[in-house]
């Protein structure tokens, strides 16, 4: 370990409560800022008919390439959904050969390491091996860690939150350089549709509360706290029904499709639509386009569709 | 020439593996004793199931029980010991049981710190001996497992590591993984420990005192005086092939033999060995100056004799009617009907423990399980916990499923596949999916939806059958409901709900495990496929 990372990590550990006081996201400000994406000139990107990897190569190409996001010597942490302990053709995790590619796209840009891990709600080392993300991981050349123990979670706080105030999150999120989070789009039967908003969800420890008080704001509260570098929403198997879980493979279609932006409440508007609902029926989508977390307007933004 | 030299000049001269008859056994014990401490604390599910499985068919009173649920390949373990034993007496004694083998350690570590250093033969206490086994196996046979639960040797010992010694590994691993977390390694991770319980651990703790005890002041006295397998064991030994004697040309009566034997079975002025309390250490024989002991065929033998026991028939009878009527101390309502699989009654105590899959049903459960801890320790989401009084005090530390911070993955049948009794049949994941261990409860007063009129779902999120499902209610709300036909009662509603202090959502036992159905499948009405272009 460097000199630089270890400091950062005891910085961030023993100035928590100060920074606290002082800034509103400290953890951002200790981790180095993300590159962000300026208003360049797409906003979203969809693509079709392809297999995973190849449709991000073609996705990430129209952006300018994964050096866009990820500059040479960064840390890079990604957030698929490895909630469940079911197979990849059930749809109930993010395809593991678009988790593979997104990480060799990273270590060929440059970066110092790519760590993945989620807050799993099955058995964690079950689903980390059934969902086949493990195993692409460490073929792409990338690091899986755990999520499972409350040690992993430190508080933060959530000052744009208006029922969400504080939380606990991973600490690999918390050092990242660069987050790219990539969801799987599903039905889900608390939140209705689960997509790129939900996703962050695994990067916390207390979910219980947000259950428990108004699942949708929380959605939509935590997506005022750190936005992703990137947002890949993994279509390929679509759960269409009896999500999270998914009960068999008669609940899944093979949409074959892919939506990559920076805009974490567009892509979740884009997304719906291509599932087949109505955006303005997800109140978490709409929570949060209203306290400013992204835009729902898709019809005002660059939008590039490829159908391979 | 001096006693060492003598001893391995007399060994030389007769040819023998005599001399190292003892270092065998304690090899071979302390082999066993880190296997068996692997099998328990081993918690990255990295042992298969069938070599554990297979280990601990050896253990003789686990086994015993199993028998009696049919006769499968791990009877032949307990074939193995009982030949082992008519074979060559008490062996296990000193080798397969671990418990056995503990005591071992104590006694070594001990040795210097007692005053009186030296053993001295005591005639066994058979009264008492077997007066407990005939207790035992006769209010096993009535139905409670409490007194071999709190004798049986491989039982206390698998509770020893899961509630002791568990705890204590795993602090270890989770200090290291926290420091190697901090330079970015993750190779090792932190381990939740959420099975412990405080009086089942204080228990524990009062027994291993018990224990290190009188094995420190008395030597193998447990396994002559309270062991059940010893009491079996030493019925087989009298009978035994091969016997330790002594030869009565090489004797010189310095009585050395005796003061070495741990088991006080040997008279040396009489120059007998009690073979049937004999533990089959060997200890003796590798301690004799001029190698005046031999473990030899019974036809050879030339001063072997066991007191003949005290006639205890009688008391043991007045005994086992005492026991028959503490085994009537079970809960009341233990024979209610099953009910059908999808009917639940809201006055079913929330308290009511769920027995495992492969089980088959509470009461069934409860006569076979010796509360060893095994299935405890190997399931892999930790939601099997020892129980204190839920079965009654008959079952007292039987595991129960606790779905307060877990629940039982669907795809997982690892405590069918190790259960040293047969307390848990094995079952194969099909098979396992259609085992109903309990029927989901709602209190719907209770549920978030309806007090703080916000969506809430977890309960059906985790459902893997969705027998619970989100219905649309007052508003944009979504309710759960139930349909009690294809739960399978694992408990994946329960842990989730956020509801305190008690849950809205809960898992009523099924008494006796009911069949679930299938989850209806059908074919999506509108699959997307065919859709080209992008709707946006």
């Amino acid at each position: 370990m460097d000199r630089r990372t270890f400091f950062r990590n005891s910085l961030g550990a023993s100035a928590l409560a100060g920074s606290y006081l002082a800034f509103g996201g400290p953890r951002d400000l200790l981790a180095g800022a993300a590159p962000r994406i300026l208003a360049g000139p797409v906003d979203l990107v969809a693509v079709r008919g392809g297999e995973a990897a190849q449709m991000f190569q073609k996705g990430i190409e129209a952006f300018g390439g994964m050096s866009a996001f990820v500059k040479k010597g960064q840390k890079v942490v990604i957030k698929p959904n490895i909630g469940w302990d079911v197979l990849p053709e059930r749809g109930g995790n993010t395809n593991p050969k678009l988790v593979g590619e997104i990480i060799k796209q990273c270590l060929q840009a440059g970066a110092k390491e790519v760590m993945v891990f989620d807050h799993t709600c099955d058995e964690w080392q079950r689903c980390y091996k059934n969902s086949g993300i493990e195993a692409a991981v460490k073929d792409a050349g990338g690091r899986i860690a755990p999520g499972h123990a409350e040690g992993y979670y430190h508080d933060v706080a959530i000052p744009k939150g208006k029922v969400l105030k504080n939380s606990k999150e991973h600490e690999l999120v918390l050092g990242a350089d660069v987050f790219i989070n990539v969801p799987v789009l599903k039905h889900h039967s608390s939140s209705r549709i689960t997509c790129a908003l939900k996703n962050l969800m695994g990067n916390v420890w207390d979910r219980g509360y947000w259950h428990g008080n108004d699942l949708h704001q929380c959605i939509a509260d935590f997506g005022t706290f750190r936005k992703p570098t990137l947002n890949v929403v993994d279509a390929y198997y679509v759960m269409k029904r009896n999500g999270p879980r998914g009960v068999s493979a008669e609940d899944v279609v093979t949409m074959k499709a892919q939506l990559l932006s920076t805009d974490i409440v567009a892509i979740d508007t884009a997304a719906v639509k291509m599932f087949g609902s109505d955006p303005k029926e997800i109140r978490h989508i709409q929570y949060a386009a209203e306290q400013g977390v992204g835009r729902m307007d898709l019809e005002n933004l660059n939008i590039k569709r490829i159908t391979l | 020439m001096d006693s060492v030299s003598l001893k391995r000049s007399a060994h030389q001269s007769r040819g023998e593996l005599l001399q190292y008859i003892k270092t065998i056994r304690v090899v071979v014990a302390v082999v066993i004793l880190i296997l068996v401490s692997v099998i328990f604390l081993d918690f990255t599910g990295s042992i298969p199931a069938s070599w554990t499985s297979g280990f601990v068919a050896l253990q003789l009173v686990p086994s015993l029980t199993k028998l009696f649920t049919g006769l499968t390949l791990t009877s032949l373990g307990l074939v193995f010991v009982l030949l082992l034993t008519l074979l060559v007496g008490r062996v296990y004694c000193s080798t397969i049981c671990p418990l056995g083998t503990l005591q071992d350690i104590v006694i070594r570590l001990t040795r210097r710190m007692k005053r009186k250093k030296w053993y001295r033969y005591k005639k066994a206490p058979l009264l008492i001996h077997y007066g407990l086994l005939a207790l035992s196996v006769l209010s096993a046979f009535a139905g409670s497992m409490l007194l071999v639960d709190l004798l049986e040797p491989f039982s206390n010992f698998g509770r020893i590591l899961t509630n002791l010694a568990d705890p204590i590994v795993v602090s270890v691993n989770n200090a290291t993984a926290f420091v190697l977390g901090r330079f970015g390694i993750f190779s090792l991770y932190r381990v939740p420990l959420i099975h412990l319980q405080v009086v089942v651990l204080l228990y524990t703790l009062a027994f291993l005192a018990f224990i290190v005890y009188l094995s420190a002041q008395h030597g193998r006295l447990f396994c002559n005086m309270l062991c059940p397998a010893g009491a079996l064991l030493g019925l087989l030994s009298k009978l035994s092939l091969y016997k330790i004697s002594i030869i009565e040309e090489r004797c010189t009566d310095c009585g050395f033999c005796e003061m070495v034997c741990k088991a006080n079975c040997i008279d040396s002025e009489a120059k007998k060995i009690d073979f049937h309390a004999c533990v089959g250490c060997f200890n003796c024989i590798d301690s004799c100056p001029t190698v005046g002991l031999t473990f030899e065929g019974f036809w050879k033998k030339k001063t072997i004799a066991a007191p003949e026991p005290v006639n205890a028939p009688r008391r043991a009878f007045l005994g086992a009617l005492v026991a028959t009527t503490s085994a009537m101390i079970v809960p009341a309502d233990s024979t209610k009907s099953a009910g059908t699989p999808n009917q639940v009654s809201y006055d079913d105590s929330r308290w009511m423990p769920v027995t495992p899959p492969g089980s088959r049903g509470r009461e069934r459960f409860s006569n076979l399980c010796t509360a060893c801890q095994l299935c405890v320790s190997v399931c892999p989401t930790q939601v099997l916990t020892p129980s204190l009084l839920e079965y009654g005090i008959a079952g007292l530390m039987q595991p129960k499923m606790n779905y307060s911070g877990s629940s039982c993955n669907y795809e997982c049948v690892m405590c069918t596949q190790v259960c040293p009794t047969g307390a848990i049949l094995p079952l194969d994941p099909p098979a396992k999916k259609e085992v109903q261990l309990g029927k989901a409860a709602f209190v719907k007063e209770d549920c978030i939806v309806i007090t703080k009129k916000k969506d809430c779902g977890a309960c059906s999120e985790h459902c893997p059958t969705k027998a619970v499902k989100m219905v649309p209610y007052e508003g944009k709300l979504f309710l759960p409901e139930l349909n009690n036909d294809i739960c399978v009662g694992c408990g994946a509603c329960e842990h989730p709900c956020p509801t305190t202090p008690k849950k809205a959502i809960y898992v009523v036992a099924n008494p006796v495990h009911l069949k679930a159905k299938k989850p209806p499948v059908q074919k999506l009405e509108n699959p997307l496929e065919s859709q080209k272009d992008f709707p946006f």
